[in-house]
């Protein structure tokens, strides 16, 4: 019987989406000044 | 082309390998989301895996770059690698938050314990430590040389460190046994997933390797400009 | 160069000893420490004795950071560095100069706590006494060696005596954990099979710290 957490899953993968994301806009944005 | 304008150039060019690389992590979330089967015992957290470990491969990378530039600093006196230093500990400090957060996110349906003190829990804890530590230092010394110098012996340090964090936590561990685990990432794992952690690893040690090499290039830009209004000045 | 070394550490303590401020508060914080630790347990549930290594360690780390950071903090009020490092001193024997005179300190300060923490925890210091000691010294030189290269470090940056705690924490788990472990295990008269192993690590770090502070030293100074 397969556990039931793939809400653990999609909030690793939206947390780290969002980290990783938000990171590279800064980054991004840094670069057009 | 004076040594802003190639800079600026350098800035541009690095922005192409970034967005190349942001098309190769969406392309990992879909492959792993959607086209990888689901590991039977574990359920669909397992499938964090595919973000956790490439996320921890790119912070080693980013503490090794960081290590090898600090010596080759001190060896050299070249700004370059300092600047190099400087991008990797940054972009290593995000990586290494994702590895913080990713990883109990994992632990808690898979070990039923949200954080664990384990060998490699505990080194990439102590590891976010030494890169806030470095990024602290480099924001409280203003001289440049200073703080080359500064950050390249606390790179070296830090570099050092690590193995003896892991030794300490490992020598305590033998001493209080743990209940027995899942090896969620055993070597035998089959076809599918396999493919879809090596494209991982890839899709992100192009995203440090975007990310290392516009913040290099920025921080390449602001040191141009420096010089220039220097120069302009005289 | 030992000689030179020598020479530093004895000015170094010269100056400490008379003003002696650094040294009494130390000591007081020392006490102070030990005896708010009482109070953060409940007797009834934790023994003192499973408390106490960890309890001895934290206090020592925190006698030991202020002791740190006035090494270097008084050298820079007195502008005193400068005139040593124009005159012909090896920079090695610089920093062994100033470890030596802050083990000294950091020694002296854990030598009158010691029967403070036996006092105050009911531990019976004499029957382990020469492995206690042996344990202290090895994991308070790794501490000291450290820190002495970070502190050069840190007492040259904007927020000095905040950035050398957030430098050195990381860099004190080692020897530390290492202490605490062979303390708890002297305390209940393990044998010294049971020892080895931390012994090895404690013993390793020190000469890893002490090798890689020789090496780097000088690039914590000024040219």
């Amino acid at each position: 019987m397969t556990p039931d957490n793939g809400s653990f899953m999609t909030a690793a993968y939206v947390v780290l989406g969002v980290l990783y994301a938000g990171y590279t806009a800064w980054v991004w944005r840094k670069g057009r000044d | 082309m004076t040594t802003v304008e190639s800079a600026r150039a350098a800035v541009r060019t690095s922005r192409l390998l970034l967005g190349v690389a942001l098309l190769l992590v969406a392309a990992l979330y879909v492959r792993a989301l959607a086209f990888t089967p689901v590991e039977a015992m574990q359920g669909p957290a397992q499938k964090i895996f595919y973000v956790h470990v490439p996320s921890a491969w790119t912070a080693f990378v980013a503490f090794v770059v960081v290590g090898a530039c600090s010596v080759l600093y001190l060896v050299m006196r070249d700004i370059r690698l300092d600047r190099l230093a400087a991008a990797s500990a940054e972009v290593g400090t995000v990586f290494t938050t994702g590895v913080l957060l990713s990883g109990p996110m994992w632990g808690k349906p898979i070990w039923g314990t949200w954080w664990t003190w384990d060998a490699r829990l505990t080194s990439t804890l102590f590891l976010w430590f030494i890169f806030f530590g470095y990024l602290v230092l480099r924001g409280a010394v203003r001289e440049p040389g200073q703080r080359a110098r500064f950050s390249a012996v606390l790179g070296i340090l830090g570099a050092l460190l690590v193995p003896f964090i892991h030794m300490s936590v490992k020598l305590f561990r033998t001493l209080h046994p743990q209940p027995v685990v899942m090896n969620p990432d055993g070597p035998t794992l089959p076809g599918s997933m396999l493919a879809t952690l090596l494209f991982g690893v890839f899709a992100f040690t192009i995203f440090y390797a975007g990310l290392v090499w516009q913040r290099y290039a920025q921080l390449t830009l602001e040191d141009a400009h420096a010089a220039a209004a220097a120069e302009s000045e005289r | 160069m030992l000689r030179q070394a020598w020479i530093i550490a004895a000015k170094d303590l010269r100056l400490e000893f008379r003003s002696r401020t650094a040294f009494l508060s130390s000591l007081v914080f020392t006490a102070l420490v030990l005896a708010i630790f009482n109070f953060a347990r409940d007797p009834t549930v934790l023994s003192g004795t499973d408390l106490a290594p960890g309890i001895l360690w934290i206090t020592f780390s925190f006698a030991g950071l202020l002791g740190l950071n006035r090494a270097f903090a008084l050298e820079r009020e007195n502008r005193t560095l400068d005139g040593l490092l124009l005159a012909p001193v090896d920079r090695t024997a610089l920093y062994l100069g100033k470890a030596l005179a802050n083990l000294v300190f950091v020694g002296t300060v854990e030598a009158v706590a010691l029967p403070l923490f036996a006092l105050f925890f009911n531990v019976p210091l004499l029957p382990v006494l020469a492995p206690l000691l042996a344990v202290v010294a090895l994991a308070t030189v790794g501490f000291v060696a450290i820190g002495t290269l970070l502190s050069a470090i840190a007492v040259n940056t904007r927020f000095a005596e905040l950035m050398l705690p957030v430098l050195m924490l990381p860099f004190l788990v080692p020897p530390i954990t290492g202490a605490v472990q062979l303390t708890a295990r002297v305390f209940s008269g393990r044998p010294f099979a049971e020892l080895s192993a931390w012994l090895k690590l404690l013993v390793g770090y020190d000469i890893v710290v002490v090798l890689a502070a020789f090496l780097v030293f000088e690039y914590t100074l000024d040219e």
